[in-house]
């Protein structure tokens, strides 16, 4: 059905990812086929059963903003945001410091984060139970309760609900429109950006500050994930074990971080004479409403969901010259997301270069949606397409061109980004060039 | 609808349970809470999520915490409450939306791996031998049982809906914005039908603990039907309570094909953020809510509020209503005097209450403001229930921090 939609450009973006603390790094890094994955290093991991991840190195919030303070007691997440979130708005002008931002209507400026949860006290909460079991090796919740008092740290317990990145972002930065947080898995920043596209379109905003943040590299994340059997555990090659679409694929391999983009109605950003890097221009939310720990093995979902986001943009799958997959890694995964692609695009997947970044960042779980997307915007600035690395062996049921170990030249001008999640949560955008 | 809290379950008992001005405050009697400075709350006992699902469906259940639990159990009330032919749904056109809340880990789950890597007595957790031993003495599934998402996501697999589906965390707006994004959906025709709901449930050794040490919360053990005062002379804080509110929302058409009883229009919906908590920003909220729905403050029969009952909360939310209504005396009916503060859950549930005020020509009075803070200016719901005699209800919710969301509900017809 044809419909009449404002459009909405992309005019800044922020990353601080497990290869670098800006965009351009952590794309530069990426077309050198650089892998960001290495030992864990902000616990004891070393007996666990995966004991690496891509972690962002060298971060100091202090060198992006000067409100650190504020962020003392937040997760790493909020950490990250926050620095990412200040380099999108310094990159758009839309600082509130900044003559447009001081122009700007900041009623009509919102938030829609994927972001994450804080850091769980995770010793703090096994030594309560621990110390609060009674003689029989049960859990006395009266003394669990005695002890947590005691011992957990309210501000920081304060700090880890959802609803706290959202909300330092909007008063850091003045953003009184719309503010979301929204928390669908491997989807969530890509679902933050389809939605807050939706608003501009409608007209409830102007400009949107959209990403994700987070970390799941402490050790509830990777005991859960390991229990899951999810993760890789190529003890002995991290650096090889994130490897999508490659046959010997063993699982995903977490990574962290935060990715932001401001977005903005076209005559607004116009009007402000903003850079304008790239049109947002569709998007497509579906479940798969099969089961919560694999995808539907047809792709049910993933492929009305990609065609879904192709018919938002108006695009054709013939007019799509470079795919960002979600490819994590994971047999079930890699599998799925190849059978779709090839079903929605027919013959023309074999012309399409389709690569997971994931394979240098790690899986940045509620980040990666924004990472992603802003890959797809540089690649279509520069050119080059960023690789799939560690691919090795092709395994007969992932038959797409996946943009092997090394990056390649290529003009792109429309790109679909996949990113499905735990439970069958699958979102896809598609970005292109900006054109009158 | 359909409802698990504090006042009963399912719609007309909820709804009896609200008019009478029943309190739904209690003390905890799921735990003992005797070492908390808070040992009341707003309970759902007698909940047995197996009765709501199918059989082939209950082996799931020992992969979903109570939150989720409660959603899913939700999620089947209203969709027997609104008569749905599930079969005759478009299932790509069929979304699940909901609002969703941290949930905690049981903390039996952690124990047996606990008790290998902490000694005696000791503050210290030897994760070396959590990574060897510990954690294969947890069950496989067991962070599936927590993620936020599986509350919208266990019921689209549940009932097949394979339409847009998303999760909003953010604290007590989220199921409002749920219902807020999900009207967006369907008024851009990407869906015809959504389930769209919040649940939650804080009343548990970890989470009841963690609010203690930084919410502002009721003290008044002694008094716990009497506890939360929204926007009374003598609140002292919110009384946390916990269940379900899923609402059946659904593009007008369709619901008429199908011969659905309606029960009430959503005119509008607008959100945003109030930086100085001062209710400028909420007060901006609700002009926009009723610019979009084409009304004024005249049409607007009663206000369904937030009422965390918390001083500064209930001050700055009281602001943006003298603001906004100036000398109208529009009376604010705050449900969580009875029911609690159910996190993410009583958005849903209140605007559920301001349905039913449309439909049944009722508007229910607020319990626990026998005295009215001067300083909020506001008028109290107060008395035996009136008769709604304006066209609309005007809901309102908010966090501390200053996320806030409006919407006009309208009678139908």
């Amino acid at each position: 059905m044809a419909r009449s939609k404002r459009r909405i450009v992309i005019t800044g973006m922020g990353a601080v990812t497990p290869l670098g603390l800006s965009v351009s790094e952590t794309y530069q890094n990426c077309l050198r086929g650089i892998s960001g994955v290495g030992p864990i290093t902000r616990f004891e991991a070393s007996t666990f059963p995966t004991n690496f991840a891509a972690e962002v190195k060298g971060f100091d919030l202090s060198k992006f903003i000067a409100e650190h303070k504020r962020f003392e007691n937040c997760g790493i997440n909020g950490k990250f945001g926050a620095a990412a979130a200040n380099q999108a708005l310094a990159n758009a002008g839309l600082l509130p410091t900044d003559p447009d931002g001081k122009a700007s209507d900041r009623t009509r400026f919102g938030l829609y984060l994927g972001s994450g949860e804080g850091i769980t006290d995770f010793e703090g909460l096994v030594t309560n139970i621990v110390g609060g079991l009674d003689p029989d090796g049960k859990v006395d919740n009266k003394k669990f309760c005695e002890l947590s008092l005691r011992n957990f740290h309210p501000l920081h317990e304060a700090e880890q609900e959802f609803h706290t990145t959202p909300a330092h972002l909007a008063d850091l930065f003045d953003l009184q429109g719309p503010n979301y947080n929204c928390l669908t898995a491997c989807a969530a920043s890509a679902q933050a950006l389809g939605e807050a596209l939706e608003l501009i379109r409608r007209g409830d905003s102007d400009v949107m500050l959209v990403g994700g943040s987070h970390s799941m590299i402490h050790p509830m994340g990777v005991t859960g994930f390991n229990l899951l059997t999810a993760l890789s555990t190529r003890r002995d090659q991290p650096q090889k074990a994130s490897r999508p679409f490659d046959l010997n694929r063993d699982g995903f391999v977490l990574g962290e971080g935060a990715a932001m983009l401001v977005i903005e109605e076209l005559s607004h950003a116009k009007k402000r004479g903003a850079h304008i890097y790239a049109e947002l221009a569709g998007y497509c939310s579906t479940a798969d409403a099969f089961r919560v720990t694999d995808s539907h093995p047809d792709g049910r979902g993933a492929i009305a969901c990609i065609a879904g986001a192709l018919e938002d943009a108006g695009v054709t799958p013939s007019q799509v010259n470079y795919i960002n997959a979600h490819g994590t890694s994971t047999q079930v995964n890699d599998r799925v997301e190849s059978l779709s692609i090839r079903k929605v695009f027919g013959a023309h997947a074999d012309k399409v270069p389709t690569s997971s970044t994931k394979s240098c960042l790690g899986h940045m779980i509620a980040a990666a949606g924004a990472v992603e997307l802003i890959l797809c915007v540089e690649t279509m600035r520069n050119g080059m397409i960023p690789p799939t690395i560690n691919y090795e062996t092709p395994d007969p049921e992932c038959d797409l061109d996946y943009v092997p170990n090394q990056a390649r030249k290529a003009v792109v001008d429309c790109c679909l980004s996949n990113s499905f999640g735990f439970g069958g949560q699958n979102t896809s955008l598609v970005v292109r060039k900006f054109a009158e | 609808m359909g409802i698990f809290s504090p006042l009963g379950t399912r719609r007309e008992p909820f709804w009896e349970a609200v008019l009478a001005g029943t309190p739904g405050v209690g003390p905890i009697t799921a735990f003992d809470a005797s070492a908390l400075p808070v040992r009341m709350a707003g309970q759902v006992t007698d909940f047995d999520a197996k009765l709501y699902l199918d059989k082939k469906d209950r082996k799931q259940l020992r992969m979903m915490a109570r939150p989720i639990q409660l959603a899913v159990a939700a999620a089947q009330v209203a969709l027997e409450d609104c008569k749905v032919d599930k079969a005759a749904l478009d299932k790509t056109r069929f979304g699940v939306v909901y609002g969703s809340c941290m949930i905690p880990t049981e903390l039996p789950e952690l124990a047996e791996p606990g008790k290998v890597c902490v000694e005696p007595g000791s503050r210290f957790l030897d994760l070396k031998k959590w990574g060897t031993e510990g954690i294969h003495a947890i069950a496989p599934l067991w962070m599936l049982k927590y993620l936020p998402n599986m509350l919208a996501c266990q019921v689209s697999i549940l009932h097949d809906a394979q339409g847009p589906n998303n999760t909003i965390t953010e604290n007590d707006v989220a199921g409002i914005l749920a219902f807020g994004e999900s009207l967006r959906i369907l008024e851009r025709d990407r869906a015809d039908f959504f389930l769209v709901g919040g649940a939650e449930s804080k009343i548990n050794p970890l989470s009841l603990t963690r609010q203690c040490l930084f919410e502002t919360l009721s003290k008044r053990n002694n008094d716990p039907a009497g506890a939360h005062r929204p926007f009374d002379k003598d609140r002292e804080g919110t009384v946390l309570s916990e269940g379900a509110a899923v609402v059946v929302l659904e593009e007008l058409e369709h619901a008429k094909k199908r011969g659905a009883e309606m029960i009430a229009e959503v005119a509008s919906f607008s959100t945003g953020f109030d930086r100085a908590r001062d209710g400028k920003g909420l007060a901006r909220v609700i002009r926009q809510a009723m610019a979009e729905a084409g009304v004024g403050p005249g049409d607007i029969d009663h206000i369904n509020a937030h009422g965390q009952g918390a001083p500064v909360t209930d001050a700055w939310e009281a602001a943006a209503y003298r603001e906004v209504f100036g000398s109208l005396q529009v009376p604010v009916h705050a449900l969580k005097g009875q029911t609690g503060n159910m996190g993410c859950a009583s958005g849903i549930l209140e605007l559920a209450a301001a349905g039913l005020s449309l439909s049944t020509g009722i508007r229910p009075s607020t319990i626990n403001c026998p005295n009215p803070d001067p300083a909020c200016g506001i008028t109290i719901a107060s008395g035996p229930p009136a008769r709604v005699e304006r066209p609309c209800v005007l809901k309102v919710t908010l966090t501390q921090l200053g996320q806030v969301c409006a919407v006009v509900l309208k009678k139908i017809g």
